[in-house]
């Protein structure tokens, strides 16, 4: 599987917040996409997902272009985000159930739980979320976004208020979608961690693609200049 | 029926919210009973026979209590970033606005029932006229003022403006409604024949659906970037 960005713009009014950014991340594969506040970074992923129109340039998966607007597309595609998405007044297990309701997994009354159990969550599936801490919630997302089995994964600093529990837990799941053939898109401002998860790093730096290079061997001092000034290399 | 089903999802987890929570309601409710209360305080009834503007009343209360609501529609949503995962499961966007216009709805509802009872109590208006037929001509007016609050509740969410800019959007929409929805529920409460109803009621129904297809249609560009 392949997802795959070509001469990607977005703008915000005036700001240009995405410049002509090609990319391709496989299936089994992470690639983790860094840069500085203001980069494009989550605007780079909302482009992927759909959930923004970009105003110039394609995003296909396997050759077929993708769409935002396409129900078959957003069947496919998952995202964990800082913020959980989550209702707070429902349980976690009334948060899976509708979600994947909405997936079409009403029939399949254990898909919550299975994806609760992927996340070591099970025993928060009766807890309101509000009552949940932040690591727990994040949990939850997760098990959320696993729900209808992704072929595209995106995050977006998920690793944002997790505790290293939940933390280990996170970089088990994505080895886990990694060995599922899933496309995973990770966006994050942790150099080190986003390294040794990844397979291949992406650096962004005021819309452009900066840096496109094999994560293996790579050091976070090593992208740092990239995130400044005169970094520039595709590899 | 793949959309009716979706949507029937999204208004039963939007009451359930909504009911956990009550926030929303009881500021609604909250509402009608000053307002009914105020407009019994402020009515000389003396001057003003009562029966001949109750309706009027209910149904500028019912106007401004929904517009209460619906201002806080998308806030669960917005809360922790829920629409934004809404919005990337397979569900049409219509079916979003249908499911969330139907629990606009069902607390519309709510607050009509009591706006009419509070007003006729506070107005010592007896024998009010047809329960039925009171619900004839409330049904479509409410279906409007639900779809309408919902469409223009997301596009206020969307302005720096906030709920400020509701009622500036959604009053002159809702002009007709009210015009008819008023004239019908008066004559309800003066228990005219209803072939002098019947026509305010069709009118009523033309609104609501043309709102709520006209809504559907057009949600998706407002819940999309």
């Amino acid at each position: 599987m392949r997802l795959s960005a070509r001469g990607l713009v977005c703008d915000y009014g005036p700001t240009r917040a995405l410049d002509r950014v090609d990319l391709d991340a496989f299936g089994g594969s992470i690639l983790a996409v860094f840069g500085p506040n203001g980069a494009g970074k989550t605007t780079l992923l909302r482009a992927l997902s759909g959930e923004r129109r970009p105003d110039a340039g394609d995003v296909t998966l396997n050759g077929a272009a993708v769409s935002g607007s396409d129900p078959a597309w957003r069947a496919r595609v998952a995202l964990v985000s800082h913020r959980t998405g989550l209702y707070r007044k429902l349980t976690v297990g009334e948060n899976l159930a509708f979600f994947g309701a909405l997936h079409g997994l009403a029939t399949d009354p254990h898909a919550g739980f299975r994806a609760l159990e992927e996340v070591e969550a099970r025993d928060l599936a009766d807890i309101p979320v509000e009552k949940l801490s932040r690591g727990q919630r994040q949990r939850a997302a997760l098990a959320r976004s696993l729900l209808h089995d992704p072929d595209v994964l995106f995050l977006d600093e998920p690793f944002t208020g997790l505790d290293p529990g939940g933390a280990s837990t996170l970089e088990a799941m994505l080895q886990a979608r990694r060995e599922a053939d899933t496309v995973v898109v990770l966006v994050t401002h942790d150099l080190e961690r986003g390294l040794k998860l990844a397979d291949r790093a992406l650096v962004l730096r005021r819309g452009r693609r900066v840096l496109d290079t094999e994560s293996s061997g790579r050091e976070a001092e090593d992208l740092l200049p990239f995130f400044t000034a005169g970094g520039n290399r595709v590899e | 029926m793949m959309s009716l089903r979706w949507a029937r999802l999204i208004a039963w987890k939007d009451l359930q919210v909504e009911f956990r929570s009550g926030g929303r309601l009881l500021a609604m409710i909250a509402f009608v009973v000053l307002a009914c209360f105020l407009f019994a305080l402020a009515l000389d009834r003396s001057l003003v026979p009562a029966r001949n503007v109750a309706a009027s009343l209910a149904w500028l209360t019912i106007l401004f209590a929904a517009t209460t609501g619906a201002g806080r529609t998308f806030d669960t949503e917005e809360e922790d970033g829920a629409f934004r995962h809404l919005l990337l499961t397979p569900v049409s966007r219509h079916a979003i606005f249908l499911g969330k216009s139907a629990a606009n709805l069902v607390l519309v509802w709510i607050v009509t029932i009591l706006a009419f009872v509070a007003l006729t109590s506070f107005l010592g208006v007896r024998d009010a006229g047809s329960i039925a037929r009171h619900g004839a001509v409330l049904l479509p007016g409410t279906i409007g003022l639900a779809a309408v609050g919902t469409f223009f509740g997301l596009m206020s969410r969307h302005s720096s403006l906030g709920d400020t800019l509701l009622p500036v959007l959604t009053f002159p929409l809702l002009v007709p409604v009210i015009f008819f929805g008023a004239t019908a529920s008066g004559r309800v409460l003066t228990e005219r024949p209803w072939a002098e109803i019947s026509g305010s009621v069709r009118l009523l129904w033309a609104f609501a659906i043309g709102f709520v297809a006209v809504g559907s249609v057009l949600f998706r560009y407002l819940a999309e970037e």
